[in-house]
């Protein structure tokens, strides 16, 4: 198994942590939560993107509200709600730790 | 030149090339298919179809109208593959460091089924569906069809008729491209041997493919028949008397053909009855007495549809005359009867069978008069 493949399951995982912070700052359009992670490890496509947002929406972390658009019908614009914060903080701060309790191991 | 289909996405209208919206449709339904536990499907579904309808209507202007089907194609691989945050893992979500939309999607490709496909078509089509799933030339299917014809005595034919009427046209691209699919495996056959199976219990499938393969038949002959008489009249009147030579020729062969396949069916059928077995061969066990006698019917049928559209077509050729179809009658009551006498008499199989169905009729008989009595 290569490594490549071996970090799939990883950046899949964390797939929805890196949402949750891109959509903590301003309200976020899909397609341009898409142009964002295009050039990191996190690129992703709507097939993916659309059916996490509807779960992490149904676990009440993040919301939406239609905006009109110059071109074509109304878009759904992404934004935390106050347990999606408390989550975001959690998952921060399990981050950290992480990372801590990584260095310890040295190299 | 292109079909058009006009879709509707999430309530906004498109036009797409008809492969492009084949692949669509696909997608689409392949995208529910994976979000069939998830309460989230309806939402997510909207959501799908507002996204497509977005890279639509970015590649559209005053100039064009039309979104083609490689624009389609296009679409769809910037998409991805539509997967379940909580439900079954997708078969390729993440493209491993890959830039989005080179991925290939190996969920996009319909399983390959069999199908009867027309483009090249001798007769039915099923050659060239058969040719199409194993992957080798046509030509070779067909000699295998004729030599196995030609050693099993006629059975590899009967199943070809059954597969002829039972397998349907790849008239879609969808089907197109499952008729061709992907190399086969034996997983894959096993599916899709099970995926017939299941269609093969929608009795209301059988007819109906059934009634289009007679139209179909029916169309051909009286193409035909019409070529034919349109010959005659241009070669007439010094052709009536070669129509009659036709006719003369045509008739006898075509009532005893018909005599020779209606005396095997009765046997066959009174083998089954009495005996369980056609002509030896017994049933599998899974299949219960009623669908073998249905099934022997239904190929009775299949025999003699054509046959007699084969007759129609030669007694016409030879200008149409009610005088045909008495003789024709005649000579089939008389082969039949000749048939019948010559298998009681040579074959101590048939007289065994003859006699059983007489001593059960007998014993019916005694047992209904004495009840009565």
């Amino acid at each position: 198994m290569d490594l490549t493949e071996k970090l799939v399951p990883l950046r899949k995982g964390l797939l929805e942590f890196v949402i949750l912070k891109i959509v903590a700052g301003d309200k976020v359009y899909v397609a341009d939560m898409l142009k964002l992670l295009g050039p990191t490890e996190f690129a992703t496509q709507e097939g993916t993107l659309y059916p996490l947002l509807s779960k992490l929406r149904r676990e009440e972390l993040v919301d939406y509200e239609w905006q009109e658009s110059e071109a074509g019908p109304p878009r759904k614009y992404y934004k935390l709600t106050a347990k999606g914060r408390t989550q975001l903080a959690a998952l921060n701060d399990y981050w950290k730790n992480l990372n801590r309790t990584l260095a310890d191991f040295g190299n | 030149m292109q079909k058009v289909v006009s879709i509707s996405l999430n309530g906004n209208s498109y036009q797409l090339e008809e492969p492009g919206y084949e692949e669509l449709r696909v997608y689409l339904e392949r995208a529910e298919a994976r979000l069939a536990d998830s309460p989230d499907r309806a939402e997510v579904m909207a959501d799908l179809e507002q996204a497509i309808g977005e890279k639509c209507r970015a590649l559209l202007g005053p100039h064009k109208s039309v979104v083609s089907a490689a624009e389609v194609s296009g679409i769809i691989r910037e998409m991805g593959p539509v997967e379940s945050p909580d439900g079954k893992p997708a078969d390729a979500g993440f493209a491993p460091g890959a830039a989005p939309g080179a991925s290939t999607t190996p969920g996009l490709h319909p399983r390959k089924r069999l199908f009867k496909i027309r483009e090249g078509q001798m007769w039915t089509g099923v050659c060239n569906g058969i040719a199409a799933y194993i992957n080798v030339d046509v030509t070779w299917v067909r000699i295998a069809v004729a030599l196995l014809t030609l050693f099993s005595g006629g059975g590899v034919f009967l199943v070809y008729l059954v597969l002829a009427f039972i397998v349907p046209y790849a008239d879609t691209a969808e089907d197109r491209a499952a008729a061709f699919g992907m190399p086969f495996n034996t997983e894959e056959l096993i599916k899709s041997a099970k995926k017939n199976f299941e269609e093969f219990g929608d009795k209301y499938r059988w007819r109906r493919e059934w009634r289009r393969q007679q139209r179909h038949w029916n169309r051909q002959f009286k193409h035909m028949n019409e070529q034919l008489r349109v010959a005659t009249a241009n070669a007439a009147p010094a052709m009536s008397q070669t129509a009659r030579a036709i006719g003369s020729v045509f008739v006898p062969i075509a009532a005893l053909v018909g005599a020779i396949v209606f005396v095997v069916w009765i046997l066959a059928l009174l083998s089954l009855v009495t005996q369980h077995t056609i002509f030896g061969w017994a049933l599998p066990h899974n299949i219960p007495l009623w669908v073998g006698i249905l099934l022997l019917f239904m190929a009775y049928s299949v025999v003699a549809a054509p046959l007699r559209a084969i007759r129609h077509g030669g007694q016409n050729a030879a200008g149409y005359h009610p005088g045909w179809n008495v003789l024709h009658s005649l000579m089939w009551i008389g082969f039949t009867a000749l048939l019948f006498w010559v298998a009681y008499t040579f074959f101590p199989g048939v007289r065994e069978l003859v006699d059983q169905l007489m001593w059960a009729a007998n014993l019916t008989v005694s047992t209904i008069s004495e009840t009565i009595v």
